[in-house]
């Protein structure tokens, strides 16, 4: 125990110590921040309003009224241009030079017809953004809509309280009581869930094979395997590089919380508008925070145990590297899958990548971000993947054992099997 | 078995795919000897220690390693070790690597701060501590890693072809060194494939060639029950009775005449005394006669012939 502990020690403090890490964890809360912030700013367009002409071809005042409805959304700032059909041909012209020139960011032209068939024009650079269109969208529809009702003699008051902003808030139920979260703020939670675990578990796996491979191409090995045994090598690299993982996703963790409660000033501080419109982020309850942290252990010990194994039987890095693939491909299949999850977190598909042990530490924290999931479930699925874990690190030890110490060419399959049975 | 030896092998056969690397091997390193274990490149030298180490476990046979007889493993803390192949983690620096190592052989780290620096002292590495591995040179690399193997005050110290890439002023640093372990107690088993180091340092062999023990026994015994036969022969005057003699096949078995210097091999029936009687008598001035002990590197060749000299290709 104590001879692990001493291998632990030397693989957290070297890691540590490295560029690398230092850099990475300096990055990862800049990168958070700007995941923060970057939507927000490009949703605002950096709080400039967009300034668009009307083109007026209507002659019952609905250009008027639909332009005084857009100057009320917060921000499009609208003017409104008279033309008559024989000139809209050098207007549009002339304006879309402007446009280009961006002194205005589009025009929008409005026809009698607009009110029989519905069809509008608009000519923008920003007409590939979402957020625009649907807030010059929303404006149109509602004025036609009015003027189309008043016509049809309904009364203006009526129609002015039929126009109240209808918002359905989208809260989803969860297994856990009291446990209550935005629907989108599930999908965000769910998506940023996957990230991280596939990365980190990728990226900590692969740091082990390295280590592995390392120990074995600088012969450091040999005298390693005289002072402590082999399984004690395993455990002690594995431990100390997970250890590292954990620190530093400790430290992004602070940082995240530290942010999110913080985005006002944060965001004060980059002069960004907070506005109704600013996407709030998840809450993550204890309780989730709790089954990410318990499958990530596991699925980072499971897939370093294979990474250690696979590492142990190449003699270089480029022969681990080619090696490696299968190992990849099983934490790639949940991730390629993962669209499907979130689409139906209480489907068959879910359920049973959830339960598989190579695609639940990745597969079931996602399903628990996006939806309720039974503890008898959560259990049978951490049960599974704990006694896949005993065995594969069983099976990685004896591999790992014998492979250290041999250089040439890559064992047979026989031969691994071979290694396994030796006592 | 006998707690007078150190290690203590007994018909251990080790096999790998396709090959036998280490063939009914059975031998007795002495309590605080310096022992040799001879023999080409792909002997089986490096199996066999790491048998004794308990790294690999032997197909067959029992292993006994300083009074404890499951194999080299329980008493680990007590053998250092030199690996064949040398190689240290290159992006430690050295006092911090040397503190690792020694922890790892049971040392505290304050224990083993305190070796550490007085070997780094003594082999003239105290201004290194502080770098890392990959800024040293090889030589300086090597001396590291023989600290790493003798730091932590072990009974047993195992080198495996410690000469191997040192320059003759470190090869005399390292043999004067163990020398001094061996005068502490230490017993010293190391592997070499150059005979003539082995018969300087060593008090006892063992030659093993293709997996299969040749000889072993302390280096005088061994000398001596191939000695006695050779006889280097030099003369003035020489003529053509003393070549006569010299060419008897029934006296002399084989014979490496210069005309007045010969190296002899005499036939097993043959006296020294007698034929430099009948050489004397034959009217030859004698003016040097030597019973020659043979060399190491000659009984191995003797034994084994020189093709055995040639490591056996795996398959």
């Amino acid at each position: 125990m104590r001879k692990i502990w001493i291998v632990i020690r030397r693989e957290f403090v070297e890691r540590v110590r490295t560029k690398w890490f230092i850099i990475s964890t300096i990055m990862g809360p800049l990168f958070m921040s700007g995941v923060l912030v970057a939507p927000i700013a490009l949703a605002t367009g950096g709080g400039r309003d967009r300034s668009i002409v009307v083109v007026d071809l209507t002659e019952n005042g609905f250009g008027e009224r639909l332009t005084a409805d857009l100057n009320r959304s917060q921000s499009i700032k609208a003017e409104r241009l008279p033309t008559s059909l024989t000139d809209l041909t050098s207007v549009t012209d002339s304006l879309s030079e402007l446009v280009r020139r961006k002194m205005y960011d589009g025009l929008l032209v409005v026809t009698n017809q607009a009110l029989e068939d519905g069809k509008t024009e608009y000519l923008g650079t920003n007409a590939s953004s979402p957020r625009d269109m649907q807030i010059l969208n929303r404006y149109v529809q509602e004025t036609t809509l009015t003027e189309r009702l008043t016509r049809a003699g309904v009364d203006p008051a009526a129609v002015r309280q039929a126009r109240l902003d209808v918002q359905i808030q989208v809260t989803k139920i969860t297994g856990v009581k009291g446990k209550k979260e935005s629907g989108e703020g599930a999908f965000a939670l769910a998506y940023a869930m996957w990230f991280v675990l596939y990365l980190s578990i990728i990226v900590y796996g692969v740091t082990v094979m390295g280590a592995v491979v390392e120990e074995k191409t600088s012969r450091v090995i040999e005298i390693l395997a005289s002072s402590v045994r082999p399984f004690q090598l395993l455990a002690g690299k594995i431990v100390g590089v997970g250890a590292v993982g954990l620190f530093q996703l400790l430290i992004w963790g602070i940082c995240a919380t530290f942010l999110l409660n913080h985005q006002k000033e944060v965001m004060h501080l980059l002069r960004l508008p907070m506005t109704s419109e600013t996407p709030s982020f998840p809450h993550m309850s204890l309780v989730t925070a709790a089954v990410f942290l318990g499958y990530f252990i596991l699925g980072y010990f499971l897939y370093a145990a294979m990474f250690a194994a696979v590492a142990s039987t190449s003699s270089s890095e480029a022969e681990a590297r080619q090696a490696q693939t299968p190992v990849v491909m099983l934490l790639v299949v949940p991730s390629v899958l993962m669209v499907g999850i979130l689409n139906d977190p209480n489907g068959s598909l879910a359920h049973t990548l959830g339960l598989v042990p190579f695609f639940s530490p990745i597969a079931m924290p996602v399903r628990w971000a996006a939806a309720p999931v039974p503890p008898g479930e959560l259990a049978l699925s951490l049960g599974i993947l704990a006694a896949t874990l005993v065995a594969v690190t069983w099976l990685a030890a004896r591999i790992y054992r014998t492979g250290i110490l041999m250089y040439g060419k890559r064992p047979s399959l026989r031969e691994l099997i071979r290694w396994v049975r030796a006592s | 078995m006998t707690s007078s030896a150190a290690v203590e092998l007994k018909s251990i056969t080790k096999r790998y795919a396709g090959h036998t690397a280490v063939q009914d091997l059975t031998l007795t390193v002495p309590r605080g000897s310096i022992y040799g274990l001879l023999g080409p490149n792909g002997a089986g030298k490096t199996s066999t220690i790491r048998m004794i180490l308990g790294i690999v476990r032997p197909d067959e046979g029992a292993i006994s390693v300083l009074g404890d007889p499951g194999g080299g493993w329980a008493v680990n803390d007590r053998i250092g070790y030199l690996p064949e192949e040398r190689g240290l983690y290159k992006k430690m620096k050295v006092l911090d690597h040397l503190l690792f190592l020694g922890q790892a052989k049971g040392m505290t780290r304050s224990a083993a701060r305190v070796e550490a620096l007085r070997w780094l002292d003594q082999v003239g590495l105290s201004q290194w501590s502080g770098r890392k591995i990959d800024e040293l040179s090889k030589g300086m690399q090597q001396k590291v890693q023989f600290i790493a193997a003798v730091q932590h005050h072990p009974q047993l110290v195992v080198l495996d072809e410690p000469f191997a890439g040192l320059d003759p002023v470190n090869s005399q640093v390292l043999k004067d060194t163990v020398r001094d372990l061996s005068r502490g107690g230490t017993t010293i088993l190391f592997s070499t494939h150059v005979m003539e180091q082995a018969e300087r340092l060593c008090d006892s062999v063992c030659i093993i060639a293709r997996g299969k023990k040749i000889l072993d026994g302390a280096v005088a015994d061994v000398k001596r029950g191939h000695g006695g036969r050779h006889v280097v022969l030099a003369v003035e005057h020489g003529n053509g009775d003393v070549e006569r003699l010299l060419a008897d096949r029934s006296l002399i078995a084989r014979s490496d005449n210069y005309g007045n210097y010969a190296e002899l091999e005499l036939t097993s029936g043959t006296d020294p005394q007698s034929l430099l009687e009948r050489i004397i008598a034959a009217g030859a001035r004698v003016t040097r006669f030597e019973i020659a002990e043979p060399s190491l590197h000659k009984i191995f060749v003797d034994l084994v012939g020189a093709e055995a000299a040639v490591p056996v290709a795996i398959n």
